[in-house]
């Protein structure tokens, strides 16, 4: 139990400088963009010579962290299966925070290496890093693997939690990026030049990002509501109960819908989709949080 | 005279055509769509907000009398199927398949005919376009376009005119088809669940080891055999089971352990492990303290079995457990003792006593109350000291004929929606005209969506073109 707990210290601490390096990042590529846009060569140095190092530190770090998550989980897996013969590292709150934290971050790398855009990274994983402080925060009690309730005891919460917390994960990819989106048009709609948020990819280019999020968490998202429905068909007797969780995962998805739809044709880009992006985040949380602490219901075992 | 009634009635047939329109129009909108999808939400959070199916005491205690009373009219209590919760999801599903009717056979056909000819003033004004001249053959330009766009995994259809030749290139319509897929399953699911509703039934059984008990919508028997929880070495629950066996006409047919998680199915009726708890009608054993009356001493104690007569030879009494209520209550109406709940608040037990051969009043002896009664004509005082439950196991009891509909329709959806999200819809038309020194490509192309990743195969596609021109030039 302890090693996996210090693991997950570990990917806290390293989350945390990941999330300052990135920030030093930006801070650096802006100084570097002053001279040009004054028009007047560079005046210093070190302007030019800090973004990219510290861009690169970043990454690895976070892909360190990474890295250190996994160990983490698998370490739990290995702790749960000694303990009670079940290995799912995400069967408490906990847990659940940890991968999704795991997901958030490795989704990010993703979209890092394929697009080559760092600037998200402040954002997107800040996220990751709230997430695994915010787990960290718990009581201890939440953070050591206490044996499942023999509901829990089944092969299905390998796939349908997983499946859903991986869609929770890319919601909040898309609940970064629509900060970045508010913020960097808020600087635009001022006029003000020389900002960190020039050095954000364009606006078209985070929304678009944004949309591709939510488009990978709404499959995942029904796919893993359906893999519960058979879970309850299985274990309960009945595919649908409305217990207040699987209503709350079939409120966020269909806010999802909803904004999938009004961006088809409504025109919901940009500003909108950005609100809304941030609107079905808070909404993923209160499903993911709020459910389990202040409604109840059969989820609320953790 | 006629003239009117004509102009009337044609204007009357007018109407109701464009009247029919509008409501085709409006019942695929997407509009409408965004509106269901937001009332469901919203009335699904009241219906979490506010607990569903309590006892009334419950709402009044915690919100107050006038809000239950609001609740129950407004059917707040139980959410899910009052008449307009209903009425929405129908609506979802026509909006769906109104929408399919009126979008689908245009991306259909699509598939097999699409507008190959546009004009260059048409693919310069696409989002993305380019221009390029280019010193070669039109032959030999419009070759390697074909093969740069087949490549990449694009259909290529060509029109060859006289001075120019357009090529138009196509991939990923499946991912709109998919999308009506989806639009498609969301009324499978739910007929599916409406024929579940109508067909199946649930029911929760109590039920007790060794007993047998009738399940009348399948017509067989069910014999529990066996009971029993298994325990983790902290001490928590880690599973219940119980040994089921099914009997048809006096003839054992299966036999299963069943567990959480793992139920038995017979004849479409599936019997799940659901809870387990103590009965409130028997009880496994019972510790008796038997005191002689004159001098308030304990002169034996007996454990006895459920309904077993037990022997205390020295006092001259046999002793025999006949009844058990967990919370004792007493109708007075049709002088009979029961339960009043299932918890175990005011338990008691009736005990049949023979003392020296002689039958006494069987008296009902309680747990928290030990002088309660005298026992007439007895020279001992009893006391329920302690007694060990009998527990009993909780079986869903349910069939559902719908679930499979149900299963159908998710898979589509899942299948669906996945598909639509991983492949867009991209076109991309090129014109090559002939100049007197070579060509001049014009190329276009739009994408549905995914935006970003068409940019860059776009900008790829093009720098492939431009790359046609000799390195000479
Ligand atoms: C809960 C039910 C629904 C689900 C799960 C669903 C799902 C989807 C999905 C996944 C897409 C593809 C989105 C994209 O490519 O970005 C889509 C597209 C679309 N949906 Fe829905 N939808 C639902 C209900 C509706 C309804 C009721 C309408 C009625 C108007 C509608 C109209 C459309 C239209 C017009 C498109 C664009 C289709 C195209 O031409 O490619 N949807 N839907």
């Amino acid at each position: 139990m302890f090693r996996s707990l210090f693991l997950f210290d570990v990917t806290f601490w390293l989350y945390l400088a990941a999330v300052v390096l990135y920030f030093g990042y930006l801070v650096a590529s802006k100084r570097a963009l002053r001279p040009a846009y004054a028009g007047h060569p560079a005046f210093s140095e070190e302007d030019d010579g800090w973004a990219q190092p510290l861009g690169q530190l970043a990454t690895w770090v976070t892909f360190c962290g990474l890295l250190v998550n996994g160990l983490a989980l698998g370490t739990r897996a290995y702790e749960r299966m000694q303990l009670s013969g079940t290995f799912a590292p995400w069967s408490n709150q906990f847990e659940a925070m940890s991968y999704v934290s795991f997901a958030i971050i490795a989704g990010y790398l993703f979209l890092e290496l394929k697009y080559g855009i760092k600037a998200i990274g402040a954002f997107v994983v800040s996220v990751g890093f709230i997430a695994m402080g915010a787990a960290s925060l718990l009581p201890y009690r939440y953070q050591v693997a206490e044996p499942l309730v023999p509901a829990l005891n089944s092969y299905w919460i390998y796939i349908h939690v997983s499946i859903t917390l991986t869609s929770y994960a890319a919601f909040a990819m898309a609940g970064g990026l629509g900060v970045m989106y508010l913020l960097k048009e808020r600087a635009e709609r001022r006029g003000r030049r020389g900002t960190i948020y020039e050095t954000f990819p364009s606006l078209e280019k985070i929304d678009e990002l944004g949309y591709k999020s939510v488009m990978i968490g709404f499959p995942l998202l029904a796919f893993g509501v359906i893999l519960g429905a058979m879970w309850a068909n299985y274990a309960w007797g009945g595919y649908w109960s409305w217990d207040p969780k699987e209503t709350w995962s079939l409120i966020v998805w269909l806010i999802y819908g909803a904004y999938i739809h009004a961006r088809m044709n409504r025109g919901w880009e940009g500003h909108r989709a950005a609100l809304y992006q941030v609107f079905g985040f808070g909404m993923v949380v209160f499903c993911f949080w709020g459910v389990n602490f202040l409604l109840s219901g059969l989820h609320a075992y953790a | 005279m006629d003239a009117i009634t004509k102009q009337t009635e044609e204007a009357k047939s007018f109407s109701f055509k464009e009247f029919g329109d509008a409501l085709v129009e409006f019942f695929s909108s997407l509009k409408l769509a965004i509106f269901l999808m937001i009332t469901l939400a919203i009335l699904s959070t009241v219906g979490t907000i506010i607990q569903q199916g309590e006892r009334p005491e419950a709402y009044i205690k915690e919100y107050g009398e006038n809000a239950y009373w609001w609740f129950v009219k407004l059917g707040f209590v139980d959410i899910y199927h009052t008449w307009y919760f209903s009425t929405v999801l129908v609506l979802l599903c026509i909006n769906s398949l109104t929408c399919f009717h009126q979008r689908f056979p245009a991306i259909w056909r699509s598939i097999r005919q699409d507008k190959v000819n546009v004009t260059a003033s048409f693919i310069q004004s696409l989002k993305r376009s380019v221009t390029v001249d280019l010193p070669a053959e039109r032959s030999t330009v419009t070759e390697a376009m074909g093969l740069a766009f087949a490549e990449r995994g694009y259909r290529v259809l060509v029109n060859k005119g006289d001075t120019e030749t357009t090529l138009y290139a196509t991939k990923g319509v499946m991912g709109r088809v998919a999308a009506h897929v989806a639009h498609l399953s969301v009324t499978v699911i739910v007929a599916g669940g409406l024929l579940g509703n109508i067909l199946g039934f649930r029911d929760f059984g109590v039920c007790l080891e060794g007993e047998t008990y009738h399940v009348p919508q399948g017509n067989f028997d069910l014999h529990v055999d066996k009971f029993w929880i298994e325990y983790y070495d902290n001490g928590a629950v880690k599973s219940y089971n119980s040994t089921l066996s099914v009997f048809e006409n006096g003839e054992k047919q299966v036999a299963k352990t069943i567990t959480v998680n793992d139920p038995l199915v017979y004849k479409g009726i599936w019997f799940y492990q659901s809870s387990y708890g103590d009965s409130w009608d028997r009880v496994e054993k019972a510790r008796i303290v038997v005191r002689d009356k004159a001098t308030d001493k304990v002169v034996g104690e007996a454990i006895l079995d459920w309904r077993k007569e037990a022997e205390l030879k020295n006092l001259g009494l046999k002793l025999q457990l006949t009844d058990f209520v967990a919370d004792f209550g007493f109708d007075a109406k049709d002088r009979r003792v029961y339960s009043k709940t299932v918890e175990h608040e005011n338990p008691a037990v009736k005990l049949a006593i023979t003392e020296y051969d002689r039958q006494l009043p069987a008296p009902w002896i309680f747990y928290h109350y030990p002088d309660l009664f005298e026992i007439q004509g007895s020279k001992y005082k009893f006391e329920l000291t302690g007694y060990l439950t009998k527990k009993f196991t909780g079986l869903q009891i349910a069939k559902d004929p719908g679930v499979i509909i149900v299963w159908i329709g998710s898979t589509l959806l899942v299948v669906g929606v996945m598909l639509s999200a991983l492949i867009f819809h991209r076109r991309v038309w090129a014109k090559v005209v002939s100049e007197p020194r070579g060509v001049t490509v014009y190329l276009g192309g739009t994408a549905y969506k995914g935006q970003i990743d068409f940019d860059r195969e776009f900008h790829r596609l093009s720098a492939r073109i431009k790359a046609l021109a000799p390195p000479h030039r």
